[in-house]
């Protein structure tokens, strides 16, 4: 910007710069101090030894190396690659899925749009808590119960580690999905029908229109509600904190549950858990980098 | 205008052929699956909440021997929860507030005003977006530990004026305010806060309202940094309390499922009031929601 006008509206403007800068600074004050330094900070934290809300001194690396020789830090770090994965194939083609029947039904789409997205509204945490005992062991478990229709005797669910990070999954697809749905909705409900119309001219039956049609134009949106996905899901924590609290034996344990258990979980380890909560960051920034890496011909964020 | 334009791919001249009719019975038969999945957890919390212990602890069944309300009054009185959506409301109520002028008067600056050198801010901002959240609650929880800000609903409130996602739909309406009404408000000696207060702001109903929103839900579902910040008993929320719960196993099961009914009850509400705006323009915001 270039204001070479007279000397008296450049001293007004600067005036209006300034006055408009003393408006911001309440706000920018706010996302100071909750959002920009305690990110700094996190990073400073984890390199010193901590006593409770003090630091007592620097001593370099040394949090992240005793947090990652602890077998708890690759477990978790294991587990949160795998909510990953479960999350990928559980909960990444539902919402496209979902979007695709809702837009096709002629009638109650105001009302299937409805109930998908309600979910979402639901508290997280009362949404935990109450699938927790859908899940619940035993002949009083929501699941059991509907399974006993069918004859199938009672299982257990969240003590079976090699269910527990699926189900969670499932939990959390459950709230989310539909909320997401709606965004691929909006995307689909963009495409001209008349390009249907011509492909059909040209021969293209309903499936062909889909796949040539629907499916190109929803696909850089998909890509970026991808990377949204995993960055969400690797820092899933309070699901595996409420549902499992980890078990059994760790095997729900995710890395920010780690976080939390080193500051919150009595230990009151701040520098160790801020080593874990950088280790989170830089992966996270890391599969950020590499996804705009293989996406920087079309790399405005929208 | 027609007002829903019907933009499927099965266009109505497929409608002729047997098979693509098959199919589209198909896709309401699941989109009906899809609804009695969504809304069966909410129908069956409801129906356990009329257990008591006893019943809910051997019963087989999902309906309940009677439906009959006082196992929620008992619940509702015996554990006290009108004080805690008090708390609720009372940590709603001021966030909203925050959310709004703060994050309002951010993207007033980076939006409208725009002085020399706001595109930094704006992308910090921007970046703050890719950035977890969950992360930096432990510094957030040593900073307000430090200024002795503990067991007060005020870092909650503020907390909801520094939301870079607040911010930048803030930023994308503003932008899109025509120009010259502003201008206008200017030329009449108005100051920019007063400009922002009288003429933004009332302009800005549709994007308030979302944020608005946004902000009661988020604020009501939130209980990881309220239950650091609010320890003492009297200061907690619905959803604080509801974690303690299932932490310290303090209550019964029945008790609990009540508890979780308690909880949904003001979104829900919340929800079928604001259904429309929420499933349309939701969809803009819902990327990071």
């Amino acid at each position: 910007m270039s204001n070479k006008k007279s000397v008296l509206s450049s001293r007004a403007k600067t005036m209006e710069f300034a006055k408009a800068w003393l408006i911001m600074l309440p706000s920018l004050v706010l996302m100071t101090f909750f959002v920009w330094e305690p990110l700094f900070e996190s990073v400073r934290m984890s390199l010193f030894k901590t006593r409770n809300v003090e630091l007592i001194s620097f001593i370099g690396l040394d949090n992240y190396v005793s947090v990652m020789k602890k077998d708890d830090f690759l477990q978790a770090l294991v587990n949160t690659f795998s909510y990953t994965f479960w999350s990928l194939l559980i909960g990444f083609l539902l919402p496209i899925v979902l979007a695709v029947l809702i837009g096709e039904t002629r009638r109650w789409r105001g009302i299937f749009r409805t109930i998908a997205y309600l979910p979402n509204m639901l508290p997280g945490l009362a949404v935990v808590i109450l699938w927790s005992n859908f899940f619940s062991g035993g002949k009083t478990g929501v699941l059991n119960i509907l399974l006993s229709h069918l004859n199938i005797p009672p299982q257990t669910y969240l003590t079976r580690a090699e269910w527990v990070i699926p189900i969670i999954i499932l939990v959390a697809t459950w709230k989310g999905a539909g909320a997401t749905a709606l965004i691929y909705m909006a995307s689909i409900a963009g495409i001209s029908p008349e390009l249907y119309e011509a492909a059909t001219i040209d021969g293209a039956n309903v499936w062909r229109r889909i796949i040539h049609i629907m499916i190109p134009a929803i696909k850089k949106l998909t890509g970026t509600l991808l990377i949204l996905q995993i960055i969400s899901v690797f820092q899933i924590m309070y699901e595996p904190m409420v549902l499992t609290k980890g078990g059994p034996d760790n095997a729900s344990l995710s890395l920010m549950q780690l976080m939390w258990q080193y500051a919150f979980g009595g230990a009151m380890n701040y520098g160790k858990a801020s080593a874990v909560a950088v280790i989170v960051t830089i992966i996270l920034l890391l599969m950020t980098a590499v996804y705009s890496y293989f996406n920087r011909k079309e790399s405005d964020w929208e | 205008m027609k007002k829903t334009q019907y933009t499927g791919v099965i266009r109505e001249y497929d409608m002729h052929s047997v098979s693509v009719k098959v199919g589209y019975g198909f896709i309401i038969f699941l989109c009906i699956l899809m609804a009695v999945i969504a809304l069966f957890p909410l129908v069956w919390v409801i129906l356990a909440g009329f257990k008591d212990l006893k019943e809910f602890m051997s019963s087989e069944s999902l309906l309940p021997n009677s439906f009959d309300p006082a196992p929620f009054i008992l619940t509702w009185e015996q554990l006290g929860i009108a004080k805690n959506y008090l708390n609720s409301l009372i940590a709603v109520v001021g966030s909203v507030i925050c959310a709004i002028i703060f994050n309002g008067l951010l993207g007033y600056g980076l939006g409208i005003l725009k002085p020399k050198g706001y595109g930094i801010v704006k992308k910090m901002v921007m970046l703050s977006l890719l950035l977890p959240t969950t992360i930096s609650i432990v510094p957030l929880f040593m900073n307000i530990q430090n200024l002795n800000l503990g067991n007060s609903f005020v870092p909650l409130w503020l907390s909801y004026g520094a939301n870079a996602m607040y911010v930048i739909l803030f930023v994308q309406f503003f932008e899109a305010l025509p120009h010259s009404i502003i201008e206008a408000g200017h030329i009449d000696g108005a100051s920019q806060l007063q400009t922002f207060f009288h003429i933004v702001l009332p302009l800005s109903k549709p994007i308030c309202s979302v944020i608005a929103i946004f902000a009661i839900n988020a604020t009501w579902s939130d209980f990881l940094l309220p239950y650091l910040v609010l320890r003492g008993a009297s200061m907690q929320t619905v959803m604080v309390r509801l974690f303690v719960f299932s932490t310290e196993q303090t209550v019964n099961a029945d008790a609990m499922m009540r508890s979780v009914v308690f909880s949904m009850i003001p979104p829900i509400i919340l929800f079928f009031i604001f259904q429309k705006q929420l499933t349309e323009n939701a969809v803009s915001v819902g990327i990071k929601g």
